[in-house]
């Protein structure tokens, strides 16, 4: 071979394996020598992180990705459903004040991040109350970059003014103090029943403060927690953790745990009883968003292990749709669970468009009203959940969706049944024709399926006498151009999909307050008074079923007074091999239950 | 020394090129580029908050401030860090351009290497079945979209469906044989679109040398055929050839790659970019732009210096 | 002069052979069976694409009245897709978005390409020169598939985004070698001739230098048009392509969900659909280089 080729190739050699360096040098460190027999479990997600930083962990990736490598006060229950609060980091429930207007809790002795550069001797120290303190403080300093403040926004007293008066660190805000090393007190300026749900998010990860000013922005791809895993590596395509040796050691109930024998015996979770968690010792979660090829690396056999089953396989794996029963084929070589998702899809009319929405005069109010109503009845949802979800969507009236504890199963499904011929009549009726009826601006993101929804949308308003041409299609090329988009009340409908933040219809609700109008969640400007009096009214209400009932009322003005297309939350099923022991969620513990994975032993 | 001189005069030459490059990509994507703000942002923003993320972001200062920062940037090769990970830029970069080369590279030899092959042999049975047999197969490789060979070879080579033999996607190397197996498929794939093209351009040159008149002559004189071959046609042919390849190293580093890396799931720098286009990362698109125009730049240079190395009728004035 | 020397045997004078030339490639091109026949296809997807034009045919193809992913049947030739709409019209009624972005960017590039290339190589040596150049030059060293994507962004999803994008890169080769052959046909005695008598510079490279490059613009417009063609099912892969309507382009992209659940009508009809038409077109192409070209015409 001619000596400059030689060269070449060897110059090729030397590149690839550069890449994996960090990798091994890191396992090198670890113990001088790679494990025989090191327990692994590759996950997928259908989406990727933008950052690892919990004071941006905005959406449901980043989310999962956060809570293994950080501590929280609080997390949910692994195997309990309906879902479940329990203590992480926290050492019990808080102890709140009568008036619910003060929260002290306490944390865990002994806790301590991992071994890093910027502590002292490079040794991870304790972790201690003022690092929750410090780690929400970040939400309101703008250096930051936080995404999470609207969680805490005008509820801690104290807090928005230390925002407002420089974001100084090392002043105390009176509403969240480190009592000693090991308490927590935060005061709130109204109930907020909600909080501890927010304790167990990723933004309210705890964070040490020398690592944050060390590594200023970069600590957003270079994690120094408290969690079960620690992180290695992270890139666009996927990141690897490895088992954090300092976690601390509390072994686990499933019976604490919610477990449930009659649903969950098929899953060999009563193997992990009375061990310490986490319980594998390397953690891969890859980020696969096109479903063909996250499908084709899930079936391969020596790749992920686990995965969320993309819509178009359904029919291939399943025998039976109701109820659901996988093929012998699938059900030989995989766990399978399916739950309906804790959210939902549905469409926004933005009132702010005086065409279709609020309008000075009294006489077009009413009919954009009926015109609106029409376009709701002309809306196919059962065709809609057959063609995209397959038919195991769940369609439901309204905006309590069906994961929350408020939900309502006896509310009539008059809002989402087809109804062509009222449909036709309402738009007569009010005068609207060919010619009259206003254009119809259809807002989404970029991508096939969302395409695909908007042609299907199209084709049902042809069939209530709305013309083709009169519905369009503006779709942005990413995701934060829809979101200013929206955000500045530009569009007038809105495709929206909406994963909980925690189980309450409240997080539902709040999405059509008054007063979170755009630039807000509040993309359909719903302004209505009497709603926003009930909601207030219930913001500071502990779960009862008095709160439940202005939850229901409030339900019920969104669906008379036809804001939106609402609603289906979609069924995830879930497949992983079969000596992979857990029960993967990819909503609320979806970041949760990747420490209590086992891999059973001798696997295929 | 004259090329040391030559070399320099055509660098400095180059600027205006790099600056205007370097002024249009910044103009489109970066000014003009997807807003970061509402990325940024959490749920419920207010407008004090915009406001905030905006200054942040670097969004309210004037064009041409942004601009030259950009250039002083470039100069020092210091491009801060990424809008969305916060990783240094650089090290981005550092972590991604080797996979990227790793990736091209076999592909890109192999892809040149078949073509001028099979455009030897095409040339010279001209007109005969050999001939048309290969530039029907050109023809129909041109004519097929990347797109559709890139899903049809996953499905056939690496899914289960298929022949299962190489991963589906990722990049785990750590071995000879791990490059192997993740390079193979995509390799092949762009063999199979590039060979094509390749084919064709380079049968044209070698037939247009073949039917000079000095090499008529020295076939009828009895020359061997390998020695007709190198000697006589080869040489001459190199300058476009040469010329070709040289100018197709940019671009295939960083766009061919791109949609190999988003389906294989490939972490290089084409992914990178365009990923970083889509959500507005502005320090990485400077990034990669910028370099994309010096190496540009650069190439041009090495290509004329080549020139007068293959030729030496070409003089360095 | 050698250079009138090589005008007698190369290039036919512009005003007396101008027939001949194109007569010659006329006869040549009729002789040659795979770019007629290659032409014979194109005209058949042209007719097909104007049927679509004037909605005499491709019209029902938004309509969502189908079964979920159809068989082919008597009602849907080609099956139906996951919403019900029907594969037949909808390769249909792209072929004409297909001819749209292709004539579009073909014609247009190619009238940049010349009146650039024209420009640079009449005033070659000069400043007019230098400037064309070097945007010549940046824009051909932007990647491509970023620079569609950055255009898109910039005008803000606006349709003719991609066309715009388009035009802007392709319309460098065909500037180039128009800017080759103007070079060359600068030096010749009918343009030191015009020039004696006075006949402005407009004139002359419009009217008497530029119609000589014709075998090289048509040329260069087929192999856009294709290349046009193909950067179209890329970028709408991408979701950066055709914004209303259909395109085969679309059309894949919709199928890589459905192809692995085992349908594969909407890749197969759409991928045959392109390919024919691609492959059509380059044949057709390649007849016309071979039937233009100076140096064969010589030799028959």
């Amino acid at each position: 071979m001619p000596p400059s080729l030689y060269s070449l190739l060897l110059l090729i050699v030397l590149l690839t394996t550069s890449g994996c360096t960090r990798e091994q040098e890191a396992a090198l460190e670890a113990g001088g020598q790679i494990a025989p027999e090191i327990k692994e479990y590759k996950a997928s997600m259908d989406g990727a992180p933008s950052t690892i930083d919990p004071v941006q962990s905005s959406n449901v990736y980043a989310n999962a990705v956060v809570l293994n490598a950080y501590d929280t006060l609080y997390r949910f229950k692994y195997l309990a459903r309906p879902y479940e609060v329990a203590e992480n980091l926290a050492a019990g429930m808080p102890e709140i004040s009568e008036d619910g207007l003060l929260y002290r809790i306490r944390i865990k002795q002994g806790v301590h991040f991992i071994d890093d550069p910027v502590f002292e001797g490079g040794v991870g120290r304790e972790v201690v109350a003022e690092d929750f303190v410090f780690s929400i403080k970040r939400h309101f300093d703008t250096t930051q970059r936080p995404r999470g403040a609207w969680l805490w926004q005008g509820r801690i007293v104290g807090l928005d003014a230390w925002k407002d008066a420089g974001s100084n660190y090392d002043e105390e805000v009176e509403g969240l103090r480190a009592l000693d090393r090991y308490t927590v007190e935060i005061r709130l300026i109204e109930p907020y029943p909600q909080l501890i749900y927010t304790l167990a998010q990723g933004y309210a990860a705890v964070v040490p403060r020398e690592a944050v000013e060390t590594y200023g922005r970069e600590f957003g791809s270079r994690p120094v927690g408290s969690g079960p895993f620690r992180v290695i590596s992270y890139d666009s395509a996927r990141i690897v953790y490895e088992k954090n040796t300092k976690f601390r050691q509390e072994p686990v109930d499933i019976w604490a745990e919610g477990y449930d024998p009659e649903t969950q015996a098929h899953i060999g979770v009563e193997a992990i009883q009375g061990r310490s968690p986490p319980f594998i010792d390397r953690l891969e979660i890859h980020f696969i968003s096109e479903n063909a090829a996250r499908w084709n690396s899930f079936t391969k056999g020596n790749e992920i292990q686990y995965l969320t089953v993309p819509n178009e396989q359904f029919d291939n794996i399943l025998a039976s749709k109701d109820p659901i029963i996988a093929k012998p084929e699938i059900s030989e070589k995989y766990h399978m669970r399916y739950s309906v998702e804790s959210g939902f899809v549905f469409i926004n009319f933005n009132m702010d468009f005086p065409e279709f929405g609020y309008n000075d005069d009294p006489e077009r109010a009413r009919r954009n009203k009926a015109l609106r109503c029409a376009v709701i009845k002309g809306f196919d949802w059962a065709r809609r959940n057959e063609s995209f979800y397959f038919g195991l969507g769940r369609v439901f009236p309204g905006i309590i969706t069906p994961a929350v504890p408020e939900f309502d199963p006896e509310l009539s499904d008059e809002s989402v049944r087809l109804d062509i011929d009222g449909a036709k009549k309402l738009l007569a009726d009010n005068g609207w024709d060919e010619d009259t009826i206003p254009e119809m601006v259809y807002g989404t993101t970029a991508g096939v399926s969302q395409r695909m929804f908007y042609e299907q949308f199209r084709g049902f308003m042809k069939k209530i006498g709305y013309p083709p041409g009169k519905v369009v299609l503006k779709q942005y090329a990413t995701f934060g151009d829809f979101i200013k988009d929206t955000s500045n009340s530009r569009l007038p409908i809105v495709s929206k999909g909406w994963s909980l933040d925690y189980p309450d219809a409240e997080n539902t609700l709040q999405l059509f307050y008054g007063p979170n109008g755009s630039p807000g969640s509040n993309d359909a400007n719903y302004k209505n008074p009497e709603y926003d009096r009930l909601y207030e009214q219930s913001a500071v209400m502990l779960p009862s079923p008095e709160r439940t009932e202005i939850y229901r009322r409030m339900n019920q003005m969104v669906i008379d007074d036809c804001v939106a297309i609402s609603g289906l939350s979609r069924t995830r099923i879930y497949l992983w091999h079969k000596n992979v022991i857990a029960m993967p969620d990819r909503e609320i513990v979806s970041g949760f239950y990747l420490r209590f994975v086992d891999i059973a032993a001798g696997d295929d | 020394m004259d090329v040391v001189k030559y070399a320099i005069r055509k660098l400095v030459g180059g600027i205006p090129l790099i600056l205007g490059v370097t002024f249009v990509s910044f103009l489109l994507m970066v000014y003009f580029g997807p807003d970061l703000t509402f990325e940024m942002l959490g749920k419920n923003p207010t407008p004090e908050q915009i406001a905030e993320v905006r200054k942040e972001l670097g969004y309210d200062r004037p064009f041409l401030v942004r601009y030259s920062q950009y250039l002083k940037e470039l100069a020092t090769l210091d491009f801060g860090l990424s809008d969305s990970t916060g990783e240094p830029v650089s090290s981005m970069l550092i972590r991604s351009i080797p996979i990227s080369l790793a990736l091209v590279t076999p592909g890109f030899i192999l892809g040149n290497l078949l073509g001028v092959l099979l455009a030897l042999v095409a040339a010279y049975h001209r007109s005969g079945w050999i001939d048309k047999a290969i530039m029907g197969f050109s023809v129909v490789g041109m004519s097929i979209s990347f797109l559709i060979v890139i899903i049809a070879f996953q499905i056939l080579l690496s899914s289960s469906y298929g022949l299962n033999l190489f991963p589906v996607r990722g990049w785990n190397v750590h071995s000879l044989y791990d490059y192997v197996m993740y390079v193979t498929v995509p390799t092949l794939a762009s063999v199979f679109v590039a060979l094509g093209y390749n084919t064709r351009f380079y049968r044209a040159v070698i037939v247009e040398e073949m039917t000079r008149d000095h090499v008529r002559t020295a076939r009828a004189f009895g020359i061997r055929p390998g020695k007709l071959l190198y000697k006589h046609i080869l040489k001459n042919s190199a300058i476009p050839i040469i010329t070709r390849i040289m100018f197709s190293i940019p671009l295939v580093i960083v766009s061919g790659s791109l949609l190999i890396e988003s389906y294989f799931g490939i972490p290089g720098v084409g992914k990178v970019t365009f990923d970083a286009i889509t959500t507005g990362d502005q320090p990485v698109l400077k990034a990669v732009v910028g370099l994309t125009a010096v190496l540009f730049v650069i190439t041009l240079l090495v290509t004329d210096i080549l020139y007068r190395a293959v030729d030496p009728r070409v003089s360095l004035k | 002069m050698s250079a009138v020397t090589e005008v007698d045997s190369q290039m036919p004078d512009v005003n007396e052979h101008h027939e001949s030339i194109w007569g010659k490639a006329l006869y040549k091109f009729r002789r040659d069976r795979t770019g007629m026949l290659g032409l014979g296809i194109v005209l058949i997807y042209f007719i097909a694409a104007l049927g679509v034009w004037f909605g005499i045919w491709g019209t029902e193809w938004s309509d969502v009245e189908g079964p979920k992913w159809g068989a082919m049947s008597a009602e849907h030739w080609f099956g139906t897709n996951i919403i019900g709409q029907d594969i037949f019209q909808r390769s249909l009624y792209s072929t004409k978005t297909a001819f749209e972005i292709g004539l579009i960017v073909a014609v247009l590039s190619t009238l940049l390409g010349a009146l650039l290339g024209a420009l640079a190589g009449f005033f070659s040596g000069t400043w007019i020169d230098a400037i064309i150049l070097w945007l010549k030059g940046v824009l051909d060293s932007i990647p491509f598939y970023l620079f569609v994507a950055a255009v898109a962004f910039a005008l803000k999803g606006n349709p003719w985004a991609m066309h715009v994008a388009m035009v802007s890169t392709f319309w460098t080769t065909t500037g180039r070698l128009v800017r080759g052959e103007v070079i060359k046909l600068r030096n010749f005695e009918f343009v030191e001739a015009s020039r004696a008598i006075g006949v402005p510079q407009v004139t002359i490279i419009f009217r008497h230098i530029v119609p000589n490059t014709f075998h090289i613009l048509l040329v260069q417009a087929t192999i856009v048009f294709v290349a046009a063609i193909k950067s179209e099912v890329i970028l709408s892969f991408l979701g950066l392509g055709v914004q209303d309507g259909v395109s085969w382009g679309l059309m894949i992209s919709e199928s890589t969900m459905e192809v692995l659940a085992g349908f594969f009508n909407n890749f197969a009809w759409a991928s045959i659909f392109l390919f024919v038409l691609v492959m059509a077109f380059n044949m057709f192409s390649d007849a016309l280089q071979d039937a233009l070209d100076p140096k064969k015409v010589a030799e028959s």
